[in-house]
């Protein structure tokens, strides 16, 4: 008995050392998604963005800003008052850091290019304002902590404007005699020229702006050229789009050539089979160069009758060489020789064609198949990253998730800007767990549907 | 008769339609056309020239084909391996029944369900100099001594343990859970006397700067960041062949192990005669899938993209692409159509060798 409840102890600390294993490269990344500098070094886990204060004060600064807590912003009518605490030190004069609304560009890459005002010119700094002193000692060093007020205000009219942001510096000669930042309300994103000065991406970001930054980044940085729409959200609209018309064409034609191959009699039924089989093995870089002409010429100039002159560039072209995989073919053929003949037939003899007979009578049971059919090959697409990439060059617009992850990658993976690719890779991640999780069971079949496969 | 026949197949003909179609113009036109262009100097716009077998022979004799080469080959067998090693030791740890299972199998599932660009931009980051991979192992060898006086005193705790039992004639295996929890615990208890009273300490020189991306040394003949794709893949694969042997072992029959058990048969001699021979045909499943899905890798180096120097990562799929679409330079089809056939006979091997060892096993 003993024994037992050690072995099952050994066991689970076994699996959940695994499962650490296995998810933690994920759970550092996502935290290092959130950081201000992803590289840091050392790695902590316990940074600014993760902290409860500062949720709570990035909370009320969003709502203080613009009236929204969540994504912040600075509009017209704002108050936003901040604390800073300074630490000075015995003999040293209390001068107060100089506040600054810098105009700083977002970020570096696809998002340079838009023009967005500045919050510079429209918000009017109040005087800085002590609120209390309070004596102490900072790295054995007796002075007193100064806590400031600052008010920033947006008087009068204009546009409603994403980010304030801030920069507290102190003079050199300030800095020389010992004065220093302690902290405030909100944690600075950063601290620069040695701790001469305290840098807040937004004074207003609202809880989702604050922690989830990057993720915002990800949306709001990447414009398209032409249209000005978010670059991230409409590779997502095209990713799923590509997915869901796949999914239902393979389901419809994997079924129809399945119960063809596995019921019907036809010459050249074996030879076909071994084809099928062989083309579940064959690389996909054997066969794209063909591909690729195909679609240039619009499938030998077929696609010109209706006024395509190529079918690269577009979603229909990638769509096209893929509406029925032979794996899906394979799968939906191994159902229907494991389900019984006698309803089908009996169907048949009433008088029903075979085309009736298949679809009132044998699709409807085919449902588990299909719904794992449905997981594999939605899964399939959604992560497929070679034919894309051959297929989708230019504009970026026309992009898929996985192809704009490399023009992320490519683009702000120079500048090491690693927040708003790991956030770009995390969010194209989310439909694919969810729809594991909520149809875990059709995953696993479809593993061992796959799995029947040598 | 003859005509139910002939509507039968008008039938079969009507319900393959579209996959026929898209059968024979992707599938058999592709494959036929990149054997054609295999033999001709061909650039994409102008008509092909025949050139017969030069492609074939120029390949070899060109050093960024033989190292794709050799970099293919030497993933694929590693990856193969090490993926089914691991994956049928850790199902054998796991075979239980187990309440919570699919709690734990969603959790290992998640890697292999993920697409290959959001994973290899992840595990960019953690390659990277101040990544998270440098990180831990900064960590574990400033730890390392405390690690091994913990491990040190865990099997000796053991040793003894068993030693008692088994001069009082108890019949116990070596990691019996029970003493193992009592060794544990102990040995934890130890290490922080230790530690306590400074006999033994950290270090505190430890620093990891390992290059991983972007750097041309290679270790054991096999460049580092072929390494770094190496690990990747082995880790997002584990999960899958794992729980693809978790349900094999389900299979196997319970007295058989039990019948072993009587015989006297030690958990690693169950493991030896019994796991291993019955999950054969698994395993030649398991290798076949691994060699022809590692035979193709192509996303994660083009992820890598310029963070590692082209020849330290380049495998037969991307030496194909890169010839057909090279930057700034003319397309060169032929070589690349060349090498995708190389690729296609590989894969083809593989698969013989699978006919020809793997179906006709029994599993005794």
């Amino acid at each position: 008995m003993r024994r037992r409840w050690a072995r099952a102890g050994w066991i689970y600390g076994t699996l959940l050392f695994f499962g650490l294993i296995f998810i933690g490269p994920f759970y550092v990344s996502f935290l290092a998604s959130l950081k201000d500098n992803p590289l840091e070094w050392p790695f902590r886990f316990r940074f600014a963005q993760v902290s409860p204060l500062n949720w709570r004060a990035a909370w009320k600064l969003g709502l203080a800003g613009a009236g929204d807590p969540w994504l912040g912003g600075f509009a017209p009518g704002a108050k936003v008052d901040l604390e800073v605490t300074y630490f000075v030190p015995q003999g040293a004069s209390a001068e107060p850091p100089r506040v600054r609304i810098p105009r700083r560009r977002a970020g570096a890459g696809l998002g340079a290019v838009v023009d967005e005002p500045f919050a510079a010119d429209y918000a009017k700094v109040g005087a800085l304002e002590v609120v209390a002193r309070v004596p102490g000692t900072l790295a054995e060093k007796p002075g007193t902590f100064y806590r400031y007020r600052i008010r920033i205000e947006y008087p009068g009219s204009g546009p409603r404007i994403d980010r304030l942001p801030m920069d507290l510096e102190l003079s050199r000669s300030a800095f020389r005699a010992g004065v220093r930042f302690v902290s405030a309300t909100l944690a600075p994103n950063r601290i620069e020229r040695r701790g001469r000065v305290a840098s807040w991406d937004s004074l207003t970001p609202g809880l989702v702006g604050y922690v989830m930054k990057n993720y915002v980044r990800v949306f709001k940085e990447s414009k398209s050229l032409s249209t000005g729409q978010s670059l991230f959200w409409r590779w997502t609209v095209n990713s799923f789009f590509v997915a869901l018309v796949k999914v239902i064409t393979n389901l419809l034609f994997a079924a129809m050539a399945g119960y063809a191959l596995a019921r019907m009699r036809f010459p050249g039924k074996h030879l076909l089979f071994l084809l099928m089989l062989f083309t579940m093995m064959v690389p996909g870089q054997v066969l794209f160069i063909s591909n690729y002409l195909v679609l240039r010429d619009g499938i030998f100039g077929l696609s010109r009758l209706f006024g395509a002159p190529t079918l690269l560039n577009s979603l229909w072209g990638l769509i096209l060489s893929g509406v029925v995989g032979s794996s899906a073919v394979f799968i939906m053929k191994q159902f229907f020789e494991s389900i019984p003949k006698e309803i089908e037939e009996a169907a048949l003899i009433d008088g029903a064609s075979p085309a009736q007979t298949f679809f009132r009578v044998v699709l409807p049971m085919a449902t588990p198949a299909l719904g794992a059919l449905t997981i594999l090959v939605f899964q399939g697409t959604w992560n497929e990253f070679f034919w894309p990439l051959v297929v989708l060059t230019s504009p970026q617009d026309i992009y898929t998730l996985p192809i704009g992850l490399l023009s992320f990658r490519n683009a702000y993976g120079q500048v090491g800007d690693w927040g708003l690719i790991l956030a770009g890779a995390f969010l194209s991640m989310v439909p694919i767990i969810v729809l594991f999780v909520v149809f875990q069971r059709y995953f696993i079949e479809g593993v061992s549907f796959s799995g029947l496969k040598g | 008769m003859r005509r139910a026949r002939f509507v039968e197949a008008v039938y079969a003909l009507t319900f393959l339609l579209p996959y026929l179609l898209t059968l024979l113009v992707f599938f058999v036109f592709a494959f036929l056309r990149t054997f054609y262009f295999s033999f001709t100097d061909y650039d994409l716009f102008h008509s092909p020239k025949w050139v017969g077998l030069a492609n074939y022979l120029a390949l070899f004799r060109e050093p960024l084909f033989v190292q794709a080469f050799k970099n293919t080959l030497a993933y694929a067998l590693i990856v193969t391996l090490a993926q089914t090693v691991l994956a049928l030791g850790l199902a054998a740890v796991l075979n239980q029944k187990l309440v919570g299972i699919t709690f734990f199998r969603t959790v290992y599932y998640i890697p292999s369900i993920l697409s290959s660009a959001a994973v290899t931009l992840i595990f960019l980051w953690l390659y990277q100099r101040k990544g998270f991979v440098n990180f831990a192992s900064a960590w574990i060898l400033t730890y390392a001594p405390i690690l091994a006086t913990a491990a040190g005193l865990f099997l000796l705790l053991q040793a003894l343990q068993v030693i008692w039992e088994r001069r009082r004639g108890l019949p116990v295996h070596f990691f019996d859970p029970a003493l193992a929890t009592v060794s544990l615990l102990l040995a934890g208890a130890g290490t922080a006397l230790l530690w306590w009273y400074g006999v033994v300490e950290p270090r505190s020189d430890v620093v990891v700067n390992l290059v991983w991306l972007n750097t041309r040394r290679t270790w054991l003949g096999i460049p580092i960041p072929l390494w770094a794709i190496i690990l990747q893949n082995v880790y997002t694969t584990v999960p899958t062949f794992m729980l693809l042997y978790l349900a094999g072992l389900q299979d196997v029959p319970k007295n058989l192990y039990e019948a072993a058990a009587i015989d006297g048969a030690t958990p690693w001699q169950q493991f030896r005669y019994v796991t291993v021979p019955l999950l054969r045909p698994l395993t030649f499943l398991v290798i076949t899938l691994g060699l022809i899905g590692t035979l193709q890798l192509f996303d994660q180096v083009a992820l890598f993209g310029s963070a590692a120097p082209l020849e330290s990562k380049i495998t037969l799929a991307y030496y194909v692409y890169n010839n057909v679409f090279p930057s700034a330079a003319t397309p060169r089809v032929g070589d690349a159509s060349a090498a995708a056939i190389v690729l296609a006979l590989l894969t083809l091997v593989v698969v013989l060798l699978q006919r020809r060892f793997g179906v006709s096993e029994r599993g005794f």
